[in-house]
């Protein structure tokens, strides 16, 4: 017999001694450890109830998630306006997912554009102040929409400034050259902690005196640069394969230097740096869980204010700690999702 | 006159001026004193074995390529520094490549209207009139929607001179246009560049097809090492080339 799951079986897990030896091994260790990780997360779990004390069962806590989502996701922003902070996600989404599902014309034109205002009307909706909301400080900003805003902010600026940095470090203008050099090597140079910390104490110094700026603000600034160092230097592998008779042809119709650059290269280089943008992101996106340690109230550091709470002191932190994992790696396999099929898309509309 | 050739619509009206051109890599002499003038309406093969400087000398005329002596004229404007006159060299000089060099990203039509939109400033409507009345003189207008990708090399070439004639060009640089195809490509393109020719187009043609040298041509150059060896008709060039490099060369490409 040569099909069927015994024969596959046989073929792929009982080939030889060796082979038998190890799979029997792995599976006495499974057999240990999945059946109590299974009875934790859901059989013996605890799913409702309002205080800790309706944690009877010897399994998972999951009302301590349920009693805290609401700080874990929005953190301290008024419960009123709560819909101002769906409202900027669906936004990001709908920009994001959209743009699949238009013509490339629409999606230069329109998209893009929308895109790259996106951070700035966020801080207009999320603030309030300035278009006759209820004004909401940023001392009120938390929780996990706020690492999602935060990097989000961050690459959309990032994306033209690591371009333009990229630039310069192909210019043969000295000046544009080494100026971009030391920005990119700077800020790739350095952990994004330390990056942090220099911002919240370094920045204010550039700063007029009295002036005082907001964290979040430094925050984002912090981590544009961050990411501006990283995209440049994804941009320059981008640069790198694109042929020489790209730029001649571009030359020869007589392209200014401008639109050679946005209309010929610009999307070719997007086109082949993809996967490594997305890497990117991924990374920056990761890197916002470290804002914990300069104070700034976002997922991690909502979660361990949780798990010192005086009524919730039984001792949480494994279902805090998975739920925050959870939450990472949704958004991640979701980024990783949207950019194959970026990527096939792009594809297909190159050669079909 | 040749009886083969088509007539020829040389005027005196004189288009390029190469005086004693000279160019270096590093210390390497790629050119070397070329004096060459070009008149309206003409069509010029340059031939050579590779390395002779042939396509490096009409990339100076667009500029592709720098120069470190000697001057350039083309249509009256001078080869100088300064972004403006290249940019309206450019515009006047159309460019063939040998590998194409289409934009991948772009589809045929938007490939074609690029120039006009951008650097002629020509509404939308216009420019794609413009650009399905030369791919239809190139015969594949059918292929107005697809990207590059999906086209056979020759129909490649054939956009790819569709989109320097969507310029206007009053000149046409060819840099061995038909190297990088099959052969039973080479003559979908050579059909166009003889059209191209019998219209009167100037044109400067580095290429090895003899047989479209002596169709077209009324002048055939011949370099080696970076220098205009020898120059003459087709007739005279291939019945009775005067220098032995300028022999031995054709001995090697026509009797292999």
């Amino acid at each position: 017999m040569t099909t069927g799951i015994v024969a596959w079986m046989k073929n792929n897990l009982f080939s030889s001694i060796p082979n038998t030896i190890a799979t029997v091994f792995i599976l006495a260790i499974l057999a240990n450890f999945i059946p109590g990780l299974l009875d934790w997360l859901f059989f013996s779990a605890n799913w409702s109830g309002e205080t800790q004390d309706d944690c009877v069962k010897d399994g998972a806590c999951w009302v301590f998630i349920q009693a805290w989502s609401q700080q874990f996701f929005y953190g301290s922003y008024p419960t009123e306006e709560i819909w101002r902070i769906n409202l900027c996600l669906g936004l990001l989404l709908s920009v994001v997912i959209g743009s699949n599902f238009v013509s490339k014309t629409i999606r230069t034109k329109i998209f893009v554009p929308l895109f790259l205002l996106l951070p700035f009307v966020s801080i207009l909706i999320l603030n309030g102040s300035w278009i006759g909301l209820e004004p909401v400080s940023t001392d009120y900003w938390g929780g996990f929409s706020l690492n999602i805003f935060l990097a989000a902010a961050s690459i959309i600026v990032a994306f033209p400034l690591g371009f333009i940095w990229a630039l310069g470090r192909r210019s043969t203008m000295p000046l544009a050259k080494s100026i971009s050099v030391l920005l990119i090597e700077f800020f790739r140079g350095v952990p994004v902690l330390a990056l942090f910390f220099m911002g919240s104490v370094m920045l204010p110094l550039f700063f007029t005196e009295g002036t005082n700026v907001d964290k979040l603000l430094r925050v984002w600034i912090v981590l544009t640069l961050f990411m501006a160092g990283y995209m440049a230097e994804v941009y320059r592998g981008g640069f790198n394969a694109i042929p020489q008779g790209q730029y001649e042809a571009a030359d020869s119709l007589g392209l200014s230097y401008w639109q050679k650059t946005l209309l010929i290269i610009l999307p070719q280089v997007l086109k082949v740096s993809m996967p490594n943008i997305l890497a990117t992101f991924v990374m920056l996106f990761k890197n916002t869980s470290f804002l914990m340690i300069i104070g700034i109230f976002e997922i991690l550091s909502t979660t361990q204010a949780a798990l010192s709470n005086s009524y919730w002191l039984g001792g949480h932190a494994n279902e805090g700690y998975l739920f925050v994992a959870m939450l990472f790696w949704t958004v991640c396999f979701g980024m990783s999702v949207i950019s194959s099929s970026i990527e096939r898309k792009l594809n297909t509309e190159h050669r079909k | 006159m040749n009886t083969e050739n088509t007539s020829s619509h040389t005027t005196s009206e004189e288009v390029i001026i190469i005086k004693d051109l000279n160019k270096w890599y590093g210390d390497f002499h790629v050119l070397k004193d070329i004096n060459l003038t070009v008149h309206k309406g003409e069509r010029i093969v340059i031939c050579g074995p590779s390395g002779s400087g042939k396509s490096t000398m009409i990339r100076c005329i667009n500029r592709l390529e720098e120069f470190q002596k000697g001057s350039l004229v083309v249509d009256g404007i001078e080869m100088i520094e300064d972004v403006k006159n290249i940019e309206a060299i450019r515009k006047d000089v159309g460019m063939v490549f040998q590998h194409f060099n289409l934009f991948p990203h772009l589809t045929i039509l938007e490939n074609l209207c690029l120039g006009p939109i951008w650097v002629q400033k020509k509404p939308k409507a216009e420019a794609e009139a413009i650009a399905m009345k030369y791919l239809e003189r190139v015969k594949i207008p059918d292929q107005a929607g697809k990207y590059p990708g999906q086209l056979s090399g020759g129909q490649q070439q054939r956009v790819a001179i569709a989109r320097s004639l969507c310029m206007n060009p009053n000149i046409m640089l060819f840099d061995e246009p038909t190297s990088a195809l099959d052969p039973e490509m080479i003559k979908e393109v050579l059909d166009v560049m003889i059209e191209l020719a019998e219209e009167g187009m100037t044109m400067l043609c580095v290429t090895h097809e003899m047989g479209f040298a002596k169709k077209v041509a009324d002048r055939v150059i011949f370099m080696d090492g970076g220098e205009i060896v020898e120059q003459n008709t087709p007739q005279e060039f291939f019945e009775n080339p005067q220098v032995d490099r300028t022999k031995t060369f054709l001995d090697q490409i026509l009797n292999h």
